[in-house]
């Protein structure tokens, strides 16, 4: 069995999508021997690559952020492909991986129903979506706090190996909290008044010297 | 009242598409109304490459130089932004799209709570109202519409603005113009 992962983050190699997928990845290689995985990277790739990935794969992963409440422009583009050509490999089950900053599933959700009637006009069996809120900014945090995440993504490759399928109890609990708990929504409001929780952009402003210029509005009339 | 429009149509033979929109334009001109439409297709936009140099190096400002950051300027000193595009593959154009995502800028990384969700906090004091204005495929249904309403609905909240429409250009246009002309931001 052939698996592709065509991953359209903007940051290509250097996206946290790809943090995600290696985690994946070990996880499907821990019970496939031959561990047939191949990735591809909708910024670098041709599209005759991309989909030939689709043609020659039993089958394939597209994971990507979301971008301004939908799909980035460039896996929009991509998409865009498949209005000059129809997939010929009737074999092939196609599913999605939607991570985001926000913590809460809700934000994806809307782009989750896009994504599973795309898999209809593509007449493509569809595995389904795995939304996970929380990303940006997995890269800088410590390993306790990011533990749970890359095992979650572990089981979801290893079960992918065992079933072929997304595993539908795992991206029940990738996609948790589906909405802010009123304690979560509380503690939220404490911890912004004592200015924590912009945390992690203070520290990149301080870093780039830019912290002073934070609310700028260049676009303003003078 | 100033009014943006973004032709989002990659075909410039689509002629359905492009008369519409300038007939749109003729008849809020007529009116009196400020209108400007910007072709994407005739822009130089470079995708968004996902750095966040416009929120933690450059607040504000996309650090490619592009003409996006004129498109921008138009927008944030707009009443109303008219999202326009024919549907492909389901949704708006990735012409559209890749604009869209180049608008990051105008909103503030920092997060805040509005009901009851995270979203992030304005940078400037006032954001123009939304509309979007989409041209079906033949194979366009109710559920096509409904999702792609949904996420420039969903959009509108991250843009701190509201979703004033989601029209086909079948729509009549003395119909779609009425609704403009009494719309207040």
């Amino acid at each position: 069995m052939k698996l592709s992962i065509i991953n359209g983050s903007p940051r290509g190699k250097g996206s946290n999508s790809k943090i995600l997928t290696d985690q994946f990845r070990k996880g499907f290689c821990s019970v496939e021997s031959h561990c047939d995985i191949r990735e591809y990277f909708i910024k670098s790739a041709t599209y005759p690559e991309l989909i030939n990935a689709l043609e020659s794969s039993d089958f394939a992963i597209i994971i990507f952020p979301l971008y301004t409440d939908a799909m980035p422009g460039i896996v929009k583009r991509f998409f865009e492909e498949f209005t000059n050509y129809h997939l010929k490999n009737h074999k092939l089950k196609l599913g999605f991986i939607v991570q985001s900053g926000f913590p809460e599933a809700i934000h994806s959700r809307y782009l989750e129903k896009y994504l599973d009637k795309l898999a209809k006009r593509l007449e493509i069996d569809y595995l389904g979506t795995v939304i996970k809120g929380g990303i940006e900014g997995i890269k800088i945090q410590p390993k306790w706090m990011t533990r749970k995440t890359m095992e979650m993504f572990y089981d979801l490759g290893q079960h992918m190996a065992l079933d072929w399928e997304l595993n539908n109890e795992i991206i029940k609990r990738l996609s948790t909290p589906e909405l802010l708990s009123r304690f979560f929504i509380f503690m939220y409001r404490v911890i912004g008044k004592l200015g924590f929780t912009n945390f992690y952009w203070d520290q990149q402003l301080k870093k780039n010297n830019a912290f002073g210029n934070r609310f700028a509005q260049p676009y303003s009339k003078p | 009242m100033k009014i943006t429009i973004l032709n989002g149509n990659p075909y410039e033979d689509n002629k359905t598409f492009e008369s519409y929109l300038d007939e749109v334009a003729l008849a809020l001109d007529d009116l009196g109304l400020d209108v400007i439409t910007v072709t994407l297709r005739d822009k130089n936009i470079h995708s968004c490459t996902g750095c966040w140099g416009c929120w933690v190096k450059n607040p504000g400002e996309c650090s490619i130089p592009d003409d996006s950051g004129e498109i921008r300027d138009k927008i944030i000193h707009s009443d109303l932004i008219i999202f326009a595009s024919p549907l492909i593959m389901g949704f708006t154009s990735a012409l559209l799209k890749i604009l869209q995502d180049k608008l990051i800028p105008l909103i503030h990384p920092y997060l805040e709570i509005v009901n009851n969700e995270i979203h992030h906090q304005k940078r400037y004091d006032q954001y123009p109202g939304l509309a979007l204005l989409f041209q079906p495929e033949p194979e366009t249904d109710d559920e096509d519409i409904q999702i792609v309403t949904d996420i420039y609905h969903r959009f509108s909240i991250n843009f701190k603005s509201e979703l004033l429409f989601s029209k086909s250009i079948e729509t009549p246009i003395e119909k779609l113009v009425n609704e403009i002309i009494h719309y207040q931001r």
